[in-house]
């Protein structure tokens, strides 16, 4: 054994944190991209305790630090998915939170004696029925550490996911999650940071059956949160002579949400979602973003973020030979990954989501190709990390590498977006991971 | 004997289906248009028409009161008579059940009392090609009098020809209720290959039924199905065949040359590079209603509207038909839009008029005012395509058809309320 | 950047590079003004309004002139019942879904606003559905094809609300439609009265309890504000006259039946809405001051259109009734010139008469009247050249205005036809290529 490894071994007893790994680290040599200015080459990185102690060209290694070459490597904040589904199940399609009265039965509206045995009735309900919403349901109780996407992703450089219940108009509280951690309360790095909305209809029997109802749904539950806020705090204050405000946990879900997503992804859902968002009087922030390349004059205009979807349109792989697409379909299919360099040139702030991209590996590809399409190699890696943190106001905590803020950082062997770089290693709240090396494809040499 | 002539003319005369009608302008449609004429029925027939025109004794004059008479008008496509409130399927008869049923006739379930009849007739269509719908081949369709007790007074062809509907790739359904539906080009295109499928094997059970019953084959027995094939197979029946896209007209024609039979297209609503060979094949084409809305969302605006003249000026033979019920009665507007876009004002009156009656193998009878041909005729205030022209008076086979409708009785009746 | 190229080789927004400001004049015209008249000459516009309209007009030396060749200008046609330009048409799950509205699903770039344009459309009533007995709310926009969906609204066009009666309302309440299994309220004529009534029950105690509230706020007392019910508000609105109602009905007794329950909560039905029988009850509809938008001549469609005749128009007008035409299509939108003709055929209107139905007395229905329906000076310039009387079937708008600007010009649709076919066509033979599978290096496979 050498002296150096004897020091190491005598250090280690100090230097290993939870769970029997190191919580001091030292990353030499390697290009640093700090996402808050321009790269540094030869430089070095300090991890301790999950937090970032140092970084710079001279920056020594401190003692009894886990020292890793990074001599031809380069370091990368980790990467964030700005809205995710990682690490939590899919749930099942949602009922009305609070059913309406039982139907049939002789009731005014209900069966009688004519109405045959396998008809129902629905529910002549509306927004009082809270159909499809769970608001109040927060990813952070129910992400899952050993989730298989979450693993996948990390291997991929992520660091982070902004997690949420995405089932039904009102999925419910997203939280901003570090990708590893013990427990699951380990992983979380603030929570709640949002409502997710979508405007999804439930059908032709159920209310709302379409956009319109969808959109007046969700301004009826906002109004009665205003006023449910306003009840309970009169109440609170004096609550002699008061009528008791009902128990609603659909509207503390939606008070209990600092900002709200919608959905937009064409130019028209784009101006009407910022138009929409301001009657709810909450920060909101917008999801999709396929015609962003024709937005940002709105979006610059309201000051409201883009997270644009990762999956770029792509052409049906098997469509009518006699039928082109229709121009608008190719025009969108042609412009959509232009989209972040308009925004980025217009000053919008956005980020990316993985949206439809299944694989994590495959989200590097399709950043690629907004750079290809304009975007600056910079903007591309603020779009997955400081600008997502920056959204969610975690920015003075995660996002770039920076002394003082979490330890979430992934290293490659080249340039992240390059298609062979492989990720070589990913540090999350300074704890290291190793991707498992990828089986070379069969019938290539090297 | 010289008594007895005279009183065979008076009686002649004294028939429904005589008169004269006077101080008229012609439009004979074959011919050119003459002002300040004379029109003689006899019979129900044209006798002669012109301006120096001897009046026969004792006939009964009509005054014309210097109004337009035109040939009846003639729709190529219509479901009157076989559904009176398409919502409600009791009283609809327009399409069975099953791919193949060329046995099945429209003539007879087409209802002589129903108020569509003297609705239409009102805007001077005389004649309509009554039409089954439903699967592959339908029926047979019947070419009608819009005027007669029974259907078969109204029949002028009782079988007239073979109705058929080229499969085709639906990608996108639209369901009135739930709306527009996209299903996988996939699965669309194995289920038409299935049906033209389906349709080649029908055409082979025909062929080999018109064999063995030529032959005399032992044990043959009559298939009624395959047997009302057979005038299609020998070519003397034709085959109206619905092909509203570019597609189902390139397979309609080389179906057509496949099975060397005649076909008819129907409700076309695009041709593309398809023209050149119908042109050629002089294959005439039914076209589909002008006032709809393009195909897609990047096609002309006046798509619809520019169509009958794209085929009329590649030397095409086009007729117009309504393809509905309550719509009936608008042939003439459906018309007058391709006029306005660019198919010259005589072809378009031809297209309803001697062009079906050519198509349809009736021209004999009706189609243009001649010599010999059956006074199918109505009498117009102006150009009877223009929206505020009026229809005064009709004639079927020489006798006065009333204009009177449901529609105008409860407007008398109703005119007539207190105030 | 890309924001004024082609998208849907639709050149977006107005051709005429002047705006609002400046000064246009029409000259040349065979002027159709509905209101006062017709006559040869010109018209003068100034920022969007009409100024001047005569025989001759005293246009300034730098005003644009537009060469109108002798052919004839109508004021811009008014379609006082559609559903283009938005994304959702009903809210159908529900007995009434005055909550929602077609504000919030406005889309300008629908194909359906140019396509009403090239027919000489400029205004459009967008209604909810008939799925209903009570609907949503209403817009009211211009065709003003390339702006979005704020700047399409016309500004204070009084708000709306749909209204629908018979089959359509209890469609869903069973029978063999198909419509699956799962029943709504109502079922017969009788239930649709009883969701109005019950709706205009349930918005009188909204406003009592929100009045006592005021009330006894505004005395000093604590008390928590009622909740606000999106619902109900519309319906009070009403009540308070301030929105119109524009009712979907069929048949005598149904029309009879509304304008009996809206005597007796105390507001009026603004139109009755296809109103196929009204010819029936043509005097009741005049005594309560009800407007009438129908068809030209639809009938037979269903069991409630089977008394419907292409003279109701005519009828309803000779009884004293304010009659429009409409198209509740987007295909017949794109020629309600031909069916305005179609009341000269149908029942003798005269052809000014017939050009009403399709210009000022829309606008009089809305209440937009000031500002649209004739060639007036003080209105806005929103006029439609076509190539021959617009009565005729033979007519082709040649081209549209509104407020001033040029938003239709058939030259100019014509000639970019062949520019949007070919970048279609590279886009999707570019798109085509970039999919293809690519071919391995070197084609054969290597041995390993």
């Amino acid at each position: 054994m050498t002296r150096r490894h004897l020091l190491l071994a005598a250090a280690g007893a100090l230097a290993f944190g939870q769970s029997g790994s190191p919580n001091l680290y030292a990353i030499q040599n390697a290009t640093i991209h700090t996402a808050s200015g321009p790269p540094i080459a030869n430089a070095t990185i300090v991890v301790r305790n999950g937090l970032i102690e140092a970084i710079g060209a001279s920056a020594p290694a401190p003692a009894g630090a886990w020292t890793i070459d990074g001599k031809g490597l380069h370091v990368y904040p980790g990467l964030i998915d700005a809205l995710s589904t990682w690490g939590v199940p899919a749930a099942a399609p949602v009922a009305a939170a609070r059913p309406a009265a039982a139907p049939g039965g002789g009731g005014r509206r209900g069966a009688n004696d004519d109405t045959p045995a396998n008809v129902q009735f629905q529910d002549d309900g509306g927004p009082e029925e809270r159909p499809s919403n769970t608001s109040w349901i927060k990813a952070a109780d129910l992400v899952q550490s050993a989730d298989a996407n979450l693993i996948a992703a990390r291997n991929a450089g992520f660091t982070t996911a902004i997690v949420f219940p995405t089932t039904g108009i009102f999925g419910g509280q997203g939280s901003v999650l570090n990708l590893a951690g013990d427990r699951a309360g380990d992983m979380v790095v603030s929570s709640p940071v949002g409502q997710y909305l979508s405007m999804s209809t439930r059908g032709f029997s159920a209310f709302p059956g379409s956009l319109m109802g969808s959109i007046s749904y969700v301004r009826q539950v906002y109004l009665d949160a205003e006023h449910y806020k306003t009840a309970k705090s009169m109440y609170a204050q004096n609550a002699r002579g008061l009528q008791r405000p009902a128990y609603d946990r659909a509207l503390e879900g939606v008070l209990e949400s600092p900002r709200t997503l919608l959905p937009a992804g064409r130019k028209v859902e784009i101006e009407r979602m910022i138009r929409f968002g301001k009657e709810l009087k909450t920060p909101i922030i917008l999801y999709g973003g396929v015609e962003a390349w024709r937005s940002a004059d709105a979006l610059k205009t309201a000051g409201v973020p883009m997270l644009i979807n990762l999956q770029w349109p792509e052409r049906e792989r098997e469509g009518d030979p006699d039928f082109l697409d229709s121009l608008r379909t190719l025009e969108t299919r042609e412009l959509a990954p232009s989209g972040p360099a308009v925004l980025a040139k217009a000053g919008v702030r956005f980020a990316f989501y993985s949206g439809g991209v299944a694989r994590p590996a495959d989200i590097r590809k399709a950043v690629k190709k907004a750079v290809d399409a304009g975007l600056a190699n910079e903007d591309a890696l603020k779009a997955m990390t400081i600008e997502a943190a920056r959204i969610y106001g975690v920015d003075d905590r995660l996002g770039s590498l920076e002394n003082g803020k979490i330890a979430n950082l992934f290293v490659t062997d080249g340039d992240w977006l390059a298609e062979k770089t492989l990720v070589k290693m990913v540090f999350v709240d300074g704890r290291k991971f190793e991707p498992p090396p990828t089986p070379a494809p069969a019938g290539r040499t090297e | 004997m010289k008594i007895s002539v005279a009183l065979l003319a008076l009686a002649a005369f004294a028939a429904d289906d005589s008169f004269v009608l006077r101080n008229v302008t012609i439009h004979s449609v074959t011919s050119a248009v003459i002002p300040n004429a004379t029109l003689v029925v006899t019979g129900g027939k044209i006798a002669d028409f012109g301006t120096k025109i001897t009046i026969p004794k004792g006939a009964k004059i009509v005054d014309g009161k210097g109004l337009h008479v035109y040939p009846g008008l003639i729709d190529s496509a219509s479901n009157i008579g076989m559904a009176e409130v398409s919502s409600v399927r009791e009283t609809s008869d327009m399409v069975e059940l099953g791919d193949f049923n060329p046995q099945l006739r429209s003539v007879s379930a087409i209802n002589p009392s129903s108020d569509h009849i003297p609705v239409t007739r009102g805007n001077g269509i005389t004649t309509s090609l009554i039409y089954p719908g439903g699967g592959i081949i339908g029926g047979q369709a019947a070419l009608v009098h819009l005027d007669g007790w029974t259907w078969e007074e109204m029949a002028v062809e009782k079988n007239v020809t073979m109705q058929m509907r080229m499969p085709t790739i639906a990608t996108t359904t639209f369901n009135p209720v739930f709306g527009a539906a996209r299903r996988p080009f996939a699965e669309t295109k194995r289920r038409y290959e299935e049906r033209l499928k389906l349709m080649s094997e029908f055409f082979e059970q025909a062929r080999a039924y018109q064999r063995r019953k030529a032959v005399g084959d032992a044990g043959f027995a009559i298939d009624r199905r395959l047997e009302a094939m057979l005038p299609v197979l020998d070519g003397k029946e034709s085959l109206m065949v619905f092909a509203p896209r570019e597609r189902a007209v390139k397979d309609a024609l080389a179906f057509a040359t496949k099975e060397k039979v005649k076909i008819i297209l129907a409700g076309v609503r695009e041709a593309g590079s398809a023209v050149k060979e119908i042109a050629d094949r002089k294959i005439p084409v039914i076209l589909g209603e002008t006032l709809e809305l393009p195909l897609d969302d990047d096609a002309a605006y006046d798509s619809p509207f520019t169509l009958p003249a794209e085929l009329h000026r590649a030397g095409v033979t086009i007729a117009f038909g309504t393809f509905s019920v309550q719509f009936a009665r608008n042939l003439p507007f459906q018309v007058a839009n391709a006029v306005g876009f660019g198919l010259p004002y005589e072809e378009a009156l031809k297209a309803v008029t001697i062009n079906p009656a050519k198509i349809w193998g009736v021209d004999d009878r009706i189609g243009s005012i001649e010599k010999g041909k059956w006074a199918d005729l109505i009498l117009t205030d102006g150009d009877p395509l223009e929206g505020r022209s009026q229809v005064k008076q009709m004639w079927i086979q020489g006798r006065s058809v009333s204009l009177e409708t449901r529609h105008t009785k409860l407007y008398e009746h109703y005119s007539k309320r207190p105030e | 950047m890309q924001r004024r190229k082609f998208l849907g080789g639709l050149l977006l927004g107005p051709i005429s590079a002047s705006a609002a400001e400046g000064t246009i004049v029409i000259r040349n015209a065979k002027i159709l003004t509905v209101t006062k008249g017709s006559f040869d000459g010109s018209i003068l516009i100034r920022d969007g309004k009409i100024v001047e309209v005569g025989a001759n007009v005293n246009a300034p030396a730098d005003a644009r002139v537009i060469d109108a060749g002798g052919q004839y200008v109508m004021p811009g046609i008014i379609d006082c019942h559609s559903h283009i330009a938005s994304e959702a048409i009903n809210e159908g799950t529900v007995s009434v879904s005055s909550m929602t509205g077609i504000e919030d699903t406005v889309n300008a770039e629908d194909i359906g606003i140019y396509r009403a344009l090239a027919g000489g459309v400029t205004t459009a009533n967008i209604l909810h559905g008939s799925a209903n007995a009570i609907g949503g709310k209403n817009v009211v926009i211009k065709m003003r094809w390339g702006k979005d969906a704020p700047e399409i609204l016309l500004d204070g066009a009084t708000p709306g609300i749909k209204f629908a009666l018979g089959e359509n309302p209890k469609r869903r309440g069973g029978g063999d439609t198909g419509l699956a299994t799962r029943l709504r309220y109502p079922a017969t004529r009788m239930g649709v009265e009883d969701v109005i009534r019950e709706a205009f029950t349930d918005a009188k105690a909204y406003k009592a309890n929100w009045d006592d509230y005021r009330l006894k706020v505004a005395k000093g007392e604590r008390l928590i504000a009622p909740r606000r019910d999106l619902k109900l508000e519309p319906l009070v609105e009403v009540l308070e006259g301030k929105r119109f109602v524009h009712a979907h009905c069929y048949r005598a007794d149904e029309i009879l039946m509304l304008l009996r329950v809206a005597d007796e909560f105390g507001f009026k039905i603004r139109t009755l809405q296809h109103v196929l029988e009204g010819y029936k009850v043509a005097k009741e509809i005049k005594e309560h001051g009800a407007g009438a938008s129908t068809f030209s001549d639809w009938w037979s469609y269903k069991m409630e259109a089977f008394d419907a005749i292409p003279y109701n128009a005519a009828l309803m007008h000779k009884k004293g009734v304010l009659v429009s035409l409409n198209s509740d299509s987007g295909e017949l939108m794109r020629h309600l010139n031909q069916e305005a003709a179609k009341t000269v055929r149908y029942g003798g209107l005269t052809d000014d008469e017939a050009l009403a139905r399709i210009t000022i007395n829309p606008a009089k229905q809305l209440a937009i009247d000031n500002r649209v329906g004739s060639i007036e000076v003080g209105k806005d310039a929103d006029l439609v050249i076509y190539d021959k009387h617009p009565l005729s079937n033979y007519a082709k708008v040649q081209k549209v205005f509104i407020d001033g600007q040029m938003y239709f010009d058939r030259d100019k649709d014509m000639s970019d036809r062949a520019v949007k076919a070919e970048r279609r066509k590279m886009l999707a033979e570019k798109q085509k290529a970039a999919a293809a599978p690519a071919r391995p290096a070197g084609g054969a496979r290597r041995p390993q």
